[in-house]
Order: C-alpha cells, then structure tokens, then sequence
C-alpha cells in the first residue's frame, strides 16, 4: 500500500498537554517490536549469483548519504536493505527491489564492498524468472524491447529515420558496403526520442565537419540493453548481444563510437563476454582531443554547469573530455555542482529507473532529476549540459515540474558544440 | 649473594616464553608454577582453538611447553605457591610452599606472569541469569564444549537451532567497576561463532554488540569471514535480559539500526565475559609491594612506552596481569620483559670479562 504523505507528520516539536514532544516520539505511529532475525532469507538471497556481497554489509552507514534515491526521502540506501533482509523482509517482493539505479555510488564508498551493481540485477533477475511482481512500466519497457528492439516500443523500420528527418548526412552500413574508421553506434534513445534525435543530428553535424570517416547500423542496430540488464532481464541481455555482435560481425571498422554511456558500459564491458570485443568510446572522449580543430563562428556566453553520467564517470572512469569540449567552446564559463565527477548526483534513469517513474513517484518526495535541476539552478548556471540520451528528457521535464522554466535550459554537448559553429 | 637467576611466577603463556627467552640468552630460569602442569589459563580452562588464526589450544601450547621443559637452563617447580619475598635486585629470596612444604629460591630478578580470570557474570548483577538459566552459558563454557566437538543446550543435551552471543558482559561497565574494554572478547565470541557455525551447519549465530573491537588483522582474520562466509549476523544493540519462556530463552533489547526494541527467542545465549586479574595477581602485587591500579592489575610504570617495568626494581609484570591482554600482547611483553630483567640483573652485578 503507498503511503499517504499527508498523513504521516513528523514535526520538529509538537507540544502536547503541554508536554514537549520531540520529533522521535512524535509519530503517528507505534514502532513494531523485533521478535525475530530470520536470516534464512539472507542465506537464500546471498546464495544468489551476483548477491553474495549483501551480506557482507557491517551498517558503517557511509553509503545513505551519497545513495540518490535516500536523497529524495526514499528511506532506502543499502545498508538499510541490508537490515531489512537481516530483518525478515523479503527483497524479492518489496518494492526496495526495483529502487536502485545502479548508479554505483555507493559502491564507490563502500569499505566493505557490497556491490549494488551485481546484486540488484541479480535479485530482480530472480524475481523476473520467478514470475513475481515487477513494476508494471519495467514490463513494459521489456515487452517492448522484447517485440520492438528498443524500449520506446517504436518500429524497427524506422530507426535511421531521424537521419532523413533531421536532413542529416550519415552513412549506413548496409548502403556503403565499404569498411568505416569509426561504426557510431546510435542507441534507441538517440534514435528515436525527439530530444535525441536532435542530439544526433548534431553529433553528425560534427563528425562531418571533422571529416570523421563514419558509417552507421541503422535499422540493423538493435538495444545495447544495458539497463534491461540492470534491471533484471538477462535473458533479454544476452539476446540482444548476440544479435548486435553478429550484425557488428559483418562489417569492417577500427573503432565503435557510442552516444550513450549505458551503450558504452554494455559494448566495452559486457559484450566481450559474448564474443564482441571493439574498441568503444563515448562521444565525449573521442571529440576532445579534436575540439580544436572546429571552427566556432558564435560565442556563447553561458555559464554552464555539467552533469556526470553514473555510466560515463563512475563506472567507465570518463570525467575530463565533456569539461575539456565545454571550456573549448568561446564563451562558455563552466560552474561545477557541489556533487560532480566520483561523486556526482543521479539523474534517476539508470538500471531500469527510465522506466519506473510512475512507480518511484509513490516512493520518493521528489524525483531524482528534480533534486538534481535544483542543484543546477543552485549554482547560478543557465544551461545544464548533458551527454547521456537518458538525461535530456529527464532534466527537462524536471526544469519544468520545479519551476525554474525560463533559468535553465538542458543541452546535449553535441549541441552546444553545434550551437558555437554557428 | 648476588643472583643472575631470572624467577618466573606462573606457567601460562606469559612465562613459558619469558623462561625460554631467559634460558636461550643463557641465563637460569625458574619457572615456579601452582597447579602440577603447566599451561595456564588457556590450559585449565581447556581452550579449544586460539584466536586468531583457530590453531587448536594443546598443540600450540605443546609447542610452548616442550622447549622449557626440555632446555638445561629451566628448572621447572609445579604445585609451588609463592608466599613471600625479600630482598632487592639483584639478591631476592622468595618463599614458597610446595605440597605443604617449604621452600625458597634465591633470584636476581622477578618476572610476575600470573594472568587474568574470566569475569564471574552472576558476581556484582544477576542481570542474564547465569545461575538461574541453564542455557545461559559463558565464552569459558562454550570453549570447554567446543573443545569437546560436541556444542548443545544445557538444559536438554540436543544442538541448538539459535545461538548468541552478548558482547561487554563484566566490561566497560561503571556499576560493575570494570570500565575497560576487555580487548579479546569480541574477538572470540567471532572465533566460537565461526566454530559453532562450522559444528552445527543448521545452527543459525547471532552477536549482539555495542560496538565490534576487532584490533588490527583480526578485523580481516576474524570478523570478516565470520560474517561473509559464515554468515554469523551481527546486530548493533545489546540485550539488557533474558526471560524464560517455555522451553527456550526470550532475549530482549534494542536494536539500534532499527530503532526498534527487539525480543528474539534463542536456545542458548553466550555471555562474552571479560578479564579480571587473577587472584594469583593480587596476590603477588601484595607480596611484592607491586602498585596495582583500581581494577587490581599491577600498574607498570612509563605509560604506553613501558608494559613492564614495576614500581620495584627488580620485578617486573608481563601479559594479562598488568591489564586485558592478548596472546600477541603477552607473548610481546614476555620479550621486552626479558631483556629488562636481565639487563637489570647484568647492571646490578657487572658480569666479569
């Protein structure tokens, strides 16, 4: 059952009778007594493949605050997942399970080394292939990816279709029938979400102004799945890295250029355990050493504050190339989040949560995108600048949900760059 | 007349290494010892596994004993109980008596290695209920058990499907007087856990703590694999009493990472009892005129930097009667303890060329 928030309050002081109440006592409700550890279910969990480092956790508690989701009055962070499960309560059927974004914060300061990262894919794995509960908007994204080859539940037919929409000149594979430099892989976002498209757009502008030899798989590319993964559908993982493996298999090229950094995770680090080893980079890192070499026509004059992406920092270790483009572009002033680079904040779409906003918004006072555009506005910047696909819509809806329409605006790097070209 | 010998008082851990130190530099040691075996308290109170590394008691006590036993340079006495001293550094007569009678040796300086006792749980509170509650056992008792291989209830003679530990019983305690930290318990209460978790595969361990002291390698020697492979739960809170109901025991407290009080049924519960000095201790401190500080363990002089040395020159005190000892720390200061006295003993009466 969700909870009603208007009915729970806890105040800072209430005085009752005129007795003082601190906030500790003045609940509206009575705490349970603990009457028993059933730790079967730990044993069961942690035998788990992926889960065995839940139990490892000894509650030194340095992970509740740098979890995103604890951030939003979601009462979750992993050392209380670990008492919950210590407690008795089932993971596997409480809505705990699918709160995680995998975003590996907590992995990073974690002296124990539980790994969110591999547990929570394990046990939703187990609750998918269990027939439990799961979010009925994950289904769907799954049923979707499943059907469609992506997500969004768009046709597969039509996922080169923004390159004719947005009048932009790129290479397909299948028509060229030549080896490329660089095989840029698109990514279902980037393809097909208006704000991505327009996004690519503008990576192909640049490619094209650098005289990047490129090509890409058009509607031969299907999801990377990466967040499916994270999000419990192995199965589905292992599917689509087949196919992507076997379609990358016919062509000939150096390297693999990736929009999205979930892309890139799943490309550089999953993929070789199927066959498929490539040379991947993000976008971000394969344009700074050659930003110079654009001719910016317009300044910009914006001072502009960036957002790390968990899977571009965190788990590939990229923080410098999206800050070298953005001090190379003329007029840009860059201004740094208190939470940037290790430890910087979640936008909320990571391991499945692109999918699961209507269930968290139960769960959580405020989206983790809108905590993070607060941020944002906080530091006095007018354009937050992104390099994940998952980010544009995220953060401009969360710009419009707090309020701070018309302070700040939400732009790709890509089209910052193409913005200062002129 | 003046004496190089080294006499040693207590047999445990303590002053087997300080009498084969003593004897390997060449010197006499005399190893005096109350009960007819040596050993000491790992001994007498039949430790099963050492902690950290689990090698069983006897065999590493075995490689304690036989090189005293069998060097030239110990002389061993056994059922010797000191009963008075006299002299000073460099010229000490000790009295003792041995099955009833008499006997003294003459020595240049002392080593006191006369150790620790288990807190005594039903001594200052009947808080758990050890002498009420059959299945209200302490680390000493479960020790005997699992050196036996055979860990039950009690009460019934049958393996128990739920165990815990509570952590601090007779240690940092204001009421009981005992406000240091006994520095080993939480250590072993993580050995026994491991053991009985190993014995008993079904038997599910529980510690309840304030907070886990794990000094050092036992962090990762101990504590560590007792939570990740033996999968023993720690939980933050210690239970403030035990009640009987029906056949099992209810142990009630708070955990503290909940916030929520607790009352868990377990089939026997484990007090991790500290250390106290021995009356073997006391009782040297009295005849020696040694300084003992208010818990009655012989304060050493120079702080952190001196574990050994006594407010009388000439006798100096090693291991667990000086305070909570470890066997790392003990068999460290019987080292340190050596090479003092027999400088000490070197500088009274400078050895002719």
């Amino acid at each position: 059952m969700p909870v009603d928030k208007n009915q729970i309050i806890e105040k800072d002081k209430v005085v009752v009778e005129g007795i003082e109440l601190t906030a500790e006592w003045n609940r509206m409700f009575a705490q349970r007594t603990v009457s028993n550890y059933d730790d079967s279910l730990m044993d069961q969990l942690t035998s788990i493949e992926g889960a065995e480092s839940l139990g490892w956790c000894y509650q030194c508690g340095q992970c509740v605050p740098v979890c995103p989701v604890d951030a939003v009055g979601g009462d979750y962070g992993p050392r209380k997942i670990y008492r919950k499960v210590q407690q008795g309560i089932n993971l596997l059927e409480d809505p705990d399970l699918w709160k995680c974004t995998t975003c590996s914060n907590c992995l990073r300061v974690c002296p124990k080394t539980v790994n969110m990262v591999e547990i929570m894919p394990a046990l939703r794995g187990e609750a998918v292939m269990e027939g439990l509960d799961v979010p009925e908007e994950l289904q769907e994204a799954f049923e979707n990816t499943f059907e469609y080859g992506n997500p969004l539940g768009e046709s597969q037919r039509k996922r080169a279709d923004w390159v004719k929409e947005t009048g932009s000149n790129v290479p397909i594979m299948k028509e060229i029938k030549r080896p490329v430099d660089v095989l840029w892989f698109v990514e279902c976002y980037p393809s097909y979400h208006a704000r991505g498209k327009e996004a690519s757009a503008a990576l192909a502008r640049i490619l094209n102004a650098l005289g990047v030899d490129f090509g890409i798989l058009g509607t031969e590319e299907k999801c990377s799945c990466d967040s499916q993964r994270l999000a419990g559908e192995q199965g589905l993982f292992e599917e689509f890295a087949e196919a992507n493996i076997k379609t990358l298999g016919k062509y000939k090229f150096n390297k693999i250029l990736v929009t999205d950094p979930h892309a890139l995770n799943a490309l550089k680090k999953e993929y070789p355990k199927y066959g498929g080893e490539y040379e991947v980079v993000h976008y971000t890192t394969f344009l700074a050493p050659m930003i110079n070499q654009l001719e910016f026509k317009k300044t910009l004059n914006y001072k502009v504050t960036f957002h790390d992406p968990c899977y571009l920092g965190r788990h590939n270790g990229e923080y410098e190339a999206p800050r070298q483009i953005l001090q190379a572009l003329p007029g840009v002033e860059l201004i740094e989040m208190g939470r940037c680079r290790q430890d910087s904040y979640c936008c909320g779409g990571g391991g499945g949560g692109m999918w699961l906003d209507g269930f968290m918004a139960d769960h959580v006072q405020e989206r983790l995108s809108e905590n993070r555009v607060r941020e944002a506005v906080e530091t006095g910047a007018e354009v937050l600048a992104v390099c994940c696909p998952y980010e544009v819509s995220r953060f401009e809806d969360a710009v419009k949900s707090t309020g701070n329409e018309g302070k700040l605006i939400v732009r790709d790097i890509a089209e910052l760059i193409v913005e200062a070209m002129g | 007349m003046a004496s190089q010998d080294i006499l040693i008082i207590g047999g445990g851990p303590a002053g087997l290494e300080a009498a084969k130190g003593v004897a390997d530099l060449g010197y006499k040691a005399i190893l005096v010892e109350k009960r007819d075996r040596l050993g000491g308290t790992p001994d007498e109170a039949q430790y099963a596994a050492l902690t950290p590394d689990l090698r069983p008691a006897d065999e590493a006590l075995k490689d304690m004993i036989d090189p005293v036993v069998n060097h030239p340079n110990v002389e061993v006495h056994y059922n010797t109980l000191v009963t008075g001293a006299e002299g000073e550094l460099g010229n000490f007569t000790i009295k003792a008596v041995q099955l009833g009678k008499e006997v003294s040796f003459q020595a240049g300086a002392v080593l006191v290695c006369t150790g620790f006792q288990h807190f005594d749980p039903g001594r200052e509170t009947q808080k758990y209920g050890y002498y009420e509650h059959d299945d209200v056992i302490t680390l000493v008792d479960a020790e005997k058990m699992l050196k036996a291989h055979k860990f039950v209830r009690p009460s019934t003679g049958e393996p128990p499907k739920r165990v815990c530990f509570i952590q601090c019983v007779g240690s940092r305690d204001r009421q009981i007087g005992n406000e240091y930290c006994s520095k080993v318990c939480c250590g072993i209460a993580s050995k026994q856990a491991i053991e009985i978790r190993q014995l008993l595969p079904d038997c599910k361990v529980y510690i309840f703590y304030i907070d886990m002291r794990m000094y050092g390698y036992w962090e990762n020697e101990i504590y560590w694999p007792a939570q990740e492979k033996y999968k023993v739960n720690y939980i933050k809170g210690i239970a403030t009493e035990i009640i009987k109901k029906g056949d099992r025991l209810l142990v009630k407290g708070e955990d503290t990472t909940l916030r929520r009080p607790m009352e868990v049924p377990m089939d026997v519960v484990i007090l991790s009892v500290g250390m106290e000095p021995s009356s073997g201790t006391r009782e040297m401190a009295k005849i020696f005129g040694l300084k003992q500080n208010k818990y009655g363990f012989i304060e050493t002089e120079g702080g952190p930097l001196d574990t050994v040395t006594t407010n009388v020159p000439g006798v100096f005190a090693v291991g667990a009667c000086t305070g909570p000892a470890d066997l790392e720390d003990t068999v460290s200061a019987a080292g340190l303890a050596v090479m003092k006295a027999i400088a000490a003993v070197r500088k009274a009466e400078p050895a002719t060329a």
